[in-house]
């Protein structure tokens, strides 16, 4: 017995696939078996009862130890085909080949760079309102202060409409849209599609994005705009960043301010992206002019606010490292196949 | 603007600090400085020297166009071979002589040029490193005495600021180099020195100039002076390479102190030759005509351009360029010095209209303060004085106009500048800074009481915000510590439109492999011709960027046609969204504007077929009716079609209710021609407006059978002239209680079937909800709808 226990240990050893294993099993414990036949092919009328009961206990012993080792042997056999990751596995299947039903398609990069900011401002109670493309004089221009001699007003700069309306030229057009519809306090975004009579070249276009944001509450300060625009940019660009405010002029805020953003490729160190400056003129901003506010009824006695313009466009290029703002409207599906629905 | 830190320092000192410095600081309290540049003048060894002598070189050389010039240098005399054109006995100029390098890094050498020995060279501005001017030698003025190092007078560098016009658009005081000083010096807190003028006082007994503006509002005030002098001298070395320095050609003391005084003061004035302009009127052109600008060219007037006029004559075209005939001459001892104040709007109209957009045009366009018209004169005066070519004033100066040179007061509550900065300011820090920007300024009890000076102008300053910028400007904003607004909470407005869009996009793209484009929001005449479309109703650019971009778009399936033809050349397949807006003209001429949602999707002709590829995009728009809560959308053959893509039998209306939302189509014969030989292209195109749903549309909850179902299959032979629809419509006749659902499977044209027949196979979904069907049920409902399609004549595929 103790041979057939070293042969089976021999036999299970030199097997190493399932196959193999499953021969050995058969071998020893099928029903033509070794061990199964041990029984069979034994006289016990030759054996004391005791003998009897030694020698089935011994074969029942080394039935169990065989079933437990082939077992074993087999599972680990298994374990080693999985782990190797064989390719061509039983079924035949290639887990390689690429997969297959790909359904998703793309979002213009600008609208993807809104989405996101939307959801920013959204989380800090902002609204978000649209306006009109096609805008009213009073809206785009007086509304905001914008004096009939202003340069912006000369052709050179608005799409005028033979009808004396115009292509807004920014979307601050909505500032006082919005403070008429929602009066004060107000928190408000509005992104949308701005146009300007120019030439265009890689960084000029006629058509392009912009988002305003306007807040109107009690005692609006340049601290208040300092606050929440450092929290914004640091959501924007999913970490803190440095800012400074700088003196700029638009008409429809006082103070106005360009607030550039410490360049977030060198740290402010100087390089390429901010031409060695080490600062990015990113978004021009101020407290709204107390004209505005009177256009849109507010009592500026009690209320002021702060107004601030994003680029729209300008952050799609900057965040997807777009290099020609012609793409933008370029039809060109190579271009547009590059901004997976990721949101 | 380029502003040199060699002009600055007359009026502030800022020897110890360095240019990065300068320019950081002005960029943060006053205008963007975009850069800095060292200009490095080439002065060593150079001295002034007087022409005594001046020959031609020998006739053998006489092509050369050179001379042979003898130069005085005081202790020594040189002999030199020069060819430039305004050589003369007696001028005096700079002189390299052997030993000197030049800008050029040239090192002068004794040589010998046409025959005669040349022992250094006498100096253009561009060999000094001045400026890019090279054609003559620089000429100095005769009080320099010979032989003096030209150091003493040009040093050998200077610093040139180059700031943004765009940040000096709204301070018509910064055009000019006192105002900068007077910036830096209100940013460093350092003194500024007084800028120093000539008392006009002395000139009162003498007659007024004749002088009428007939246009106060084009022309608020018009001051002038008339004087003897030399007016084509050289000037003064100091006010030749400042000008050089910035890029300003000089050509004679007037013309280059009006230069000077501009680049100064900001103030552009004007000198006429005195003997030629004997009166002055200022006046619109009043018809068409004709003028010559002193740059030679004749220029096409308007009635409205404003002009100067010399009785009947035009001499000038007000704020933008002298005119030809009245110009200082080399000739010129009488000058009448023009200094004025016109309305920024009227000369940037006229400027803008030649394109003529001269320093004194982008200054008047500011809005130039009417007291710099006095100032301007006094100015030069005192100029003309120092540099020794002592004037003979024959009038005294003359004003039309109000010159506003008052302080104009402004009361704010102290509270406000608090308010504003959102922090407190101290009292004594907040005069400081108003002081020396030469406000007035004084706090009585909680007021602030300020006087405006008059150099800054009234659109710049007029209420207390601006009063606050003043102050926090040069207070420094990096000193006001962020802090976030106190406001109540409140639920927040949400624009639904909005949001629906956004999750058509998403829709679309994340769900049904489109790609989303954007297009321009007007149509291409040439485009719409090709595709045989005129619009209706359009609204019309007056300025439109290409003549064939007049019109507005009313439709964005055009643009979106016109993709497929360049994208097929890289994909064999694709499908493109916009979202975006149209508008047209609707009742009473208003302008209407929608958003609209359009789509198509091109794969060549053949497999999969057309039929296939309309239904893939059908199943996208149903998808988006549903996902945007407007329920089920309902698609009805369209009409005769309102355009060539929408043509009869190829295109249906899709509809929301009873209610028109959109189309859907696809192209065919000509149109599919045009748009994709050989291809396949499905249409699309929806109202936003239209598709007013819910961001969260409701649902609700129907629990699952408890027992199990059953099904059963039928293929019904039904004319494919009829259509699908009308088929369901007969069979939504059949009731029958057992019946949970019914499931269109597919539909199969072809082979052993009647010609004009189609096989539609659906699936019956069967059940009870108390029990398990049994055999003899289903078999009750088979015979029963068998008996239904026998009664409506409605055959099994056999």
């Amino acid at each position: 017995m103790d041979e057939i226990r070293q042969q089976f240990l021999s036999d299970l050893g030199k097997a190493n696939t399932p196959k193999e294993l499953e021969e050995v099993r058969v071998r020893y414990l099928g029903r033509k078996g070794t061990i199964t036949t041990l029984l069979k092919n034994t006289d016990f009328s030759q054996l004391t009862p005791d003998q009897r009961r030694e020698f089935g206990q011994k074969v029942n012993d080394l039935k169990r130890f065989a079933e437990a080792e082939v077992s074993r042997a087999i599972e680990a056999a298994k374990a080693r085909a999985a782990a190797s990751g064989a390719t061509a596995g039983v079924a035949g299947l290639d887990w390689s080949l690429p997969g297959t039903d790909h359904r998703v398609g793309c979002i213009h990069p600008i609208a993807l760079v809104q989405m996101e900011l939307e959801d920013v401002f959204h989380s800090m109670g902002f609204m978000v309102l649209t306006g009109y493309e096609v805008e009213l004089e009073y809206y785009n221009f007086d509304a905001l202060n914008i004096p009939a001699d202003h340069p912006a007003r000369d052709m050179q700069d608005t799409y005028w409409l033979t009808n004396g309306m115009l292509l807004r030229t920014h979307t601050s057009a909505n500032q006082v849209r919005a403070l008429e519809r929602f009066g004060a306090p107000l928190r408000a975004i509005f992104p949308g599609r701005c146009f300007r009579y120019e030439a265009i070249d890689a960084s000029h276009e006629n058509t392009f994005y912009q988002l305003e944001g306007l807040m109107v509450d009690r005692d609006i300060s340049v601290a208040n705009l300092i606050a929440v625009m450092k929290a914004l940019l640091s959501r924007i660009f999913h970490r803190e960043v440095t800012i400074r405010l700088r003196p700029g002029f638009f008409p429809f805020v006082e103070p106005g301010f360009e607030l550039d953003v410490q360049c977030l490729i060198c740290g402010g160190s100087g390089c390429g992206t901010c031409k060695g400056g080490g600062w990015i003129e990113l978004i021009p901003c101020g407290l709204v002019h107390p004209r505005v506010l009177e256009f849109g009824h507010i009592d500026t006695s009690k209320y002021s606010g702060f107004a601030f313009g994003l680029g729209l466009t300008r952050m799609a290029m900057m965040k997807y490292a777009i290099p020609d703002i012609r793409l933008m409207n370029s039809g060109d599906i190579r271009f547009y196949e590059q901004f997976p629905a990721a949101v | 603007m380029k502003i040199s830190l060699d002009w600055v320092s007359d009026f502030v000192d800022l020897s110890d600090l360095t240019p990065e410095r300068i320019a950081d600081q002005l960029t943060l309290s006053t205008a963007e400085v975009e850069g800095f540049e060292v200009l490095r003048r080439a002065v060593d060894g150079v001295f002034v020297g007087e022409i005594v002598a001046l020959e031609p070189v020998p006739a053998a050389f006489e092509a050369a166009k050179l001379h042979v010039v003898e130069v005085d240098c005081g202790s020594r005399r040189y002999t030199s071979v020069c060819g430039a054109p305004n050589l003369r006995v007696g001028m005096k100029a700079p002189f390299a002589p052997p030993g000197t390098t030049l800008a050029n890094g040239v090192r002068i050498e004794v040589s010998e040029l046409a025959g005669r020995r040349s022992e250094g060279v006498l100096c253009s501005a561009m060999e000094l490193g001045m400026s890019r001017w090279h054609e003559v030698v620089l000429e100095c003025p005769g009080t320099i005495a010979n032989g003096t190092p030209l150091a003493a007078h040009v040093p050998a560098q200077d610093v040139i600021l180059e700031i943004d016009n765009k940040s000096l658009t709204h301070r018509p005081d910064l055009w000019g180099h006192y105002g900068i000083a007077r910036e830096l010096a209100a940013v460093f807190r350092r003194p500024l020195k007084p800028l120093p003028v000539a008392d006009l006082g002395r000139f009162d007994a003498l007659p007024a100039y004749p002088l009428s503006v007939e246009d106060f509002d084009a022309c608020p005030c018009y001051g002038c002076l008339e004087f003897r002098v030399a007016a084509a001298a050289p000037s003064p070395l100091i006010v030749q390479r400042r000008l050089h320095a910035l890029g300003q050609r000089t050509f004679g003391l007037l013309v280059d102190l009006t230069n000077y005084v501009m680049w100064e003061l900001a103030q552009p004035t004007h000198a006429f030759d005195g003997d030629t302009v004997r009166a002055i009127r200022v006046a619109p052109m009043g018809r068409h005509g004709t003028f010559t600008t002193l740059d030679g060219q004749q220029r096409a007037m308007l009635p409205d351009d404003l002009l100067i006029w010399n009785q009947r004559e035009p001499v000038a075209l007000a704020g933008v360029m002298g005119g030809l005939a009245s110009e200082v001459r080399p000739t010129t001892t009488r000058v009448l010095l023009e200094s004025a104040n016109f309305k920024a709007s009227r000369i940037r109209r006229t400027s803008v209209r030649l394109d003529l957009r001269t320093e004194s045009a982008q200054r008047f366009e500011k809005s130039q303060p009417p007291a710099h018209v006095k100032l301007g004169i006094a100015r030069i005066l005192h100029l003309v004085e120092q540099s020794g070519a002592q004037p003979e004033v024959t009038s005294r100066f003359t004003v039309a106009g109000d010159l506003k040179d008052a302080y104009r007061p402004l009361t704010m509550p102290r509270a406000a500048l608090r308010a504003m900065a959102g922090k407190d300011l101290p009292d004594d820090e907040v005069l400081a800074i108003l002081h020396a920007l030469d406000f007035q300024a004084r706090f009585d009890g909680e007021q602030l009481c300020v006087g405006i000076p008059p150099h800054r102008s009234e659109k710049d300053i007029s209420i207390p915000a601006d009063i606050a910028e003043e102050v926090l400007r040069i207070y420094g904003y990096g000193r006001i510590e962020p802090r976030m607004p106190a406001v109540p909470i409140e639920p927040v407005y949400v624009e639904t439109a909005l949001r629906l869009e956004h999750k058509a996009r998403r829709l679309l793209a994340g769900g049904h492999g489109f790609i989303e484009v954007q297009s321009y929001g007007w149509f291409d005449d040439v485009w719409l011709a090709q595709l045989g479309y005129t619009p209706r109703r359009t609204l019309e650019l007056r300025n439109p960027s290409a003549q064939q971009n007049h019109s507005l778009r009313t439709t964005l399936v055009p643009n979106l046609l016109a993709l497929v033809r360049p994208n097929r050349a890289h994909r064999d397949a694709f499908r493109l969204f916009e979202l975006g807006r149209v508008y047209w003209e609707g009742d009473h001429g208003k302008a209407v504007e929608q958003t609209r949602l359009a789509g198509i999707s091109f794969q060549q002709a053949g497999y999969p077929p057309l039929e296939e590829h309309f239904r893939a995009i059908k199943g996208a728009i149903e998808d988006l009716g549903r996902l945007l809560g407007c329920g089920p959308l309902g698609f009805e053959a369209g009409g005769p079609g309102e355009a060539p893509w929408q043509m009869p039998g190829h295109f249906a209306s899709i509809r929301r209710g009873d209610r028109a939302v959109g189309a859907l189509g696809v192209l065919a014969g000509k149109i599919l021609e045009t748009v994709a030989q050989e291809g396949q292209v499905v249409w699309f195109e929806l109202s936003m407006e239209a598709l007013d749903g819910s961001i969260y549309p409701e649902l609700k909850y129907v629990p699952a059978p408890v027992y199990p179902g059953s099904w059963q299959d039928f293929s019904l032979v039904w004319d494919i002239a009829e259509g699908f629809a009308a088929l369901e419509a007969r069979l939504n006749r059949f009731a029958h209680p057992l019946v949970v659902r019914r499931e269109f499977v597919t539909v199969y044209k072809g082979k052993g079937l009647a010609p004009g027949k189609g096989s539609y196979s659906f699936r019956y979904w069967l059940g009870a909800p108390d029990h398990t069907l049994s055999s003899g049920e289903i078999e009750q409902f088979r015979s029963a709808f068998l008996a239904f399609l026998a009664a409506e004549g409605v055959p099994l595929r056999g």
